[in-house]
């Protein structure tokens, strides 16, 4: 039998199984907490930051990742405080500047409330979010590609740059990958990036209600765990 | 030498050597430390070999070569106890006068002598060099009495009486208490209170337990960890051993970056004469408690010092942090509990065993209890490492000990606790070296670098500095460091060219904060420090550059100008041979001037020019 915990997340009192991490319980039970990096039933690696939640204890609140916290009995998180917005919204920024050619990073800053972008575009093609390397090493244990390089030279790769024989072309790491998804409107060519602004309509709902799931399409951008449960 | 299998053993031995020692009427302390090895310390002590067997001495006198005592730009140093007598800048050739006249008739070697370059005074002593008086050495001040490959040496000035009493007659749960009674707070950057680190981690569940040194000491500019470890390893090792039994691990670590081999010998030694000696392995001094250390060596990435990327790194994985909601006391090493601490930390270990935490607790201030070694560098007279208590003020360190400003031109600043500190101005320097107090001038003690600036520094151009340091350490797994230090990098230096707007000061601030608060680990949790501390306190630096497109201190390439101060100008030529681009024209005594189209401002005729004619605008 599954043991229960009962955390509190904005004020709601919910009950999730054991072990489980803050966001997977708050998505289960429909709140809305944004994410990008994180893969369903993958451990998590706190990359992308966008699901960051005020974690209060003891009176005094901690700013953590939710995907990496595992939900403890009486824990009070705040996914949706002025600070978390501001610092969400801001770290979005930073993401959809540098890859804006990706439909899924696009909803995402649309949902975190970017409007506008203060730093010039990039147009890089991978944001090193490490969907696929742990698709790879942790679904099926292989170790086809992984991280190479440290900050700025950081990228995805096979081992010796050759394509890995321990790659079976399952082509798991493709369907994970936020940079597939083209914005609506078609790719983008260096020197006209621009925030496309498609969703913006549904997330004026959003903006009524924040912190619901509205069942919004952006999960078909990165495969919200909700858009999972509810099917395309 | 035989094993020891009680603490009565040790004493034995401890009196045994020191009896042998007493034949020796002399003693010469000579600096081996990294520093000094490369003032060809090496030759000096093959030379000193050589003459004290010609002359038929070996007998009589002690050499010892020693850890580093500090005063790096000085090596090699010198002192011959008794007498106290320092001599600096020792070369080979002088070896057989400082013999002749010192050792045999008791003279002094005038020439050998340092003078203070504040009062111009030549000093004879070590004890009345002004940089070594306004210190507190008690750890470093260690190194000048041992070889550090001696665990006799070690041994008899009290080495491992600090474990014999923990083993013998102490509880665990009183080694723990006495060190959160002293009041240690890590000194690897973070100033987390020890004790309580060893208290969360000994009632953490499970028997397998591991302490680990953290000598991974990326900063740029710091040495301390180094200075320790190569100097007196052992003490680290004491330490370790103490916190071992406390917590309850059986196995140890030293993670030491691979650029000291030095230290990585060092500690090695020591390891295996602790083994010898039966100071490491089982049963220890006859006692249930049983440890060993192994070495690892480290491949020098900064964020490897951190402290689940150093673990990550141990385990044999890519060194990179992971997050810490659980913390490594319960989950650390191979996912058993684990304390890391620093070598300095550990180092301070024994001595509050052997003489109370209130004996540690009287130095220092409330919150900063006991000594911090930093490395004094930059615009200063004297430089090195020095060691003072916590609470001294800056001022004291930057002038006193330092000897105030180097080149003439006023102090402005100092940058303190390495990369991820922050600049403090001079109307500061009032502040104490305290975790606390620096912490909230927006500044840190962090590992103890202390880098002091004179006006001819540019704080954007420190601030930028640093960032491209942390840009290329950053381990890149994270969003808001990689690319949050990218983008304040990005506008730091057009900041710098020259091409900045007014609004990215704001913007600049708000993605500091971001950062700061969402990064996953330390290293992008204090990266913006070095660009927020100089904009508490350098703002119209930054305005300067941005709205009048100048750099008043005259080092951001793209806002001055080379200019010839025609009244200056002697008209001599060097300037105009110096130049590696041709932009100088004018004959030998004729008027000289700088072509401003084809100056690439690298500044060399400004070092070259003997009557300060060249400007900068
Ligand atoms: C990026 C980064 C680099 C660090 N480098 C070092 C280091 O070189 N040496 C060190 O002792 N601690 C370093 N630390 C601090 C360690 O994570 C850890 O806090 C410390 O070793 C704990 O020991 P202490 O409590 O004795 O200070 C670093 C931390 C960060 C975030
Ligand atoms: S803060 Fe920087 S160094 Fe630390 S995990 Fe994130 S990217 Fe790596
Ligand atoms: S989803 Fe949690 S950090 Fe990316």
């Amino acid at each position: 039998m599954n043991q229960y915990v009962t955390i509190s997340v904005d004020g709601m009192s919910i009950d999730v199984p054991k072990g489980l991490s803050v966001l997977d319980a708050a998505l289960g039970h429909g709140i809305c907490i944004p994410h990008l990096c994180r893969v369903p039933y993958i451990s998590d690696i706190g990359a992308c930051r966008l699901c960051i939640v005020e974690h209060v204890k003891n009176g005094r609140s901690k700013i953590t990742t939710s995907c990496t916290l595992i939900a403890k009995e009486g824990m009070v998180i705040l996914s949706n405080t002025e600070k978390i917005i501001k610092l969400r919204r801001n770290i979005a920024e930073l993401l959809v500047t540098e890859a804006p050619n990706s439909r899924a990073v696009q909803d995402v800053a649309m949902r975190c409330g970017v409007k506008e972008v203060r730093y010039s575009f990039r147009n890089s093609d991978c944001i090193l979010c490490g969907r696929c390397v742990r698709s790879c090493t942790g679904l099926f244990g292989e170790k086809a590609i992984g991280f190479v390089g440290r900050g700025k030279d950081r990228r995805v790769e096979s081992p010796f740059e050759i394509k890995s024989q321990l790659c079976n072309e399952c082509g798991r790491c493709i369907d994970l990958c936020p940079m597939t998804v083209v914005p609506c409107d078609g790719p983008m060519m260096p020197g006209e990036e621009r925030l496309c602004g498609n969703c913006e309509s549904k997330m004026s709902f959003a903006e009524e209600i924040p912190g619901f799931c509205i069942a919004c399409d952006l999960g078909e951008g990165f495969q919200c765990e909700r858009r999972l449960f509810l099917g395309p | 030498m035989a094993k020891i299998h009680a603490i009565s053993d040790l004493e034995e031995l401890r009196e045994k050597i020191v009896d042998d020692r007493k034949q020796f009427e002399k003693t010469i302390i000579l600096c081996g430390g990294t520093g000094c090895k490369a003032s060809r310390a090496q030759a000096v002590i093959d030379a000193i070999e050589n003459e004290l067997a010609e002359q038929g001495m070996e007998k009589r006198v002690l050499m010892r070569t020693t850890g580093c005592h500090g005063f790096c730009e000085q090596g090699s140093l010198m002192v011959i106890e008794p007498g106290n007598i320092f001599y600096c800048h020792v070369l080979p050739e002088d070896i057989h006068e400082i013999i002749t006249k010192t050792i045999r008739e008791g003279e002094v070697v005038e020439r050998l002598l340092y003078t203070d370059p504040v009062s111009g005074k030549v000093i004879q002593t070590e004890a009345e060099i002004p940089f070594y008086k306004a210190q507190d050495r008690y750890l470093l001040a260690q190194n000048r009495q041992i070889d550090p490959c001696s665990i006799e040496d070690y041994i008899a000035i009290g080495g491992y009486s600090s474990i014999g009493k923990t083993l013998s007659d102490i509880s665990q749960k009183s080694v723990i208490r006495e060190i959160e009674n002293s009041g240690l707070r890590g000194r690897g950057g973070g100033g987390f209170p020890t004790g309580r680190k060893w208290a969360e981690c000994r009632e953490a569940p499970g028997d397998e337990k591991y302490v680990i040194c953290n000598a991974d000491e990326g900063d740029p500019g710091a040495y301390m960890d180094r200075c320790l470890l190569e100097g007196n390893p052992h003490l680290v090792l004491e330490g370790m051993m103490i916190g071992a039994w406390a917590i309850g691990a059986q196995q140890g670590y030293v993670y030491v970056r691979n650029e000291y081999p030095l230290a990585v010998k060092h500690i090695r030694v020591a390891v295996q004469q602790a083994r010898e000696l039966g100071l490491l392995g089982n049963n220890i001094l006859g006692s249930s408690f049983s440890f060993d250390v192994s070495i690892a060596r480290g491949g020098g990435a900064f964020v490897c010092g951190e402290s689940t990327a150093l673990m990550a790194s141990l385990e044999g994985k890519v060194g990179e942090p992971r997050p810490k909601d659980v913390h490594t006391v319960l989950e650390g090493l191979w996912n058993k509990p684990t304390t890391l601490n620093n070598v300095e930390t550990w180092a301070n270990v024994p001595s509050i065993i052997q003489n109370g935490a209130s004996w540690f607790g009287f130095k220092g201030v409330k919150g900063s209890k006991g000594t911090k070694i930093l490395a004094l560098t930059g615009h200063v007279k004297n430089t090195g490492l020095v060691e003072v208590e916590m609470g001294t003020p800056i001022k004291t360190v930057v002038f006193d000990i330092g000897g105030g400003a180097a080149n003439g031109k006023p102090i402005k600043a100092v940058q303190t606790g390495g990369p991820s500190g922050g600049c403090l101005p001079a109307d500061k320097f009032y502040l104490p070296v305290d975790f606390d107090s620096l912490a909230e001038a927006g500044s840190m003690v962090g590992s103890g670098g202390m880098v002091v600036m004179d006006e001819s520094t540019c704080m954007v151009d420190v601030a930028k500095y640093f960032l491209k340091f942390l840009q290329d350490e950053s381990c890149g797994k994270c969003v808001p460091c990689r690319l949050g230090i990218d983008r304040m990098l990005e506008i730091v230096t057009k900041i710098s060219e020259g091409r900045g707007v007014s609004e990215e000061i704001s913007l600049l601030e708000e993605l500091g904060a971001t950062v700061t608060q969402t990064a996953l680990c330390g290293l992008g949790k204090t990266a913006a420090n070095p660009v927020l501390s100089t904009l508490t306190y350098f703002r119209d630096e930054y305005e300067k550059h941005i709205n009048e497109k100048k750099c008043p201190a005259g080092v951001c390439h793209e806002l001055i100008t080379y200019m010839i101060d025609s009244e200056k100008c002697t008209y001599c030529g060097l300037c105009k041979k110096a130049c590696p681009h041709d932009a100088i024209t004018g004959e030998k005594k004729d008027i000289h001037a700088i072509v401003l189209d084809q100056c690439r401002k690298c500044g060399i005729c400004r070092s070259e020019c003997k009557f300060d004619a060249i400007q900068v605008n």
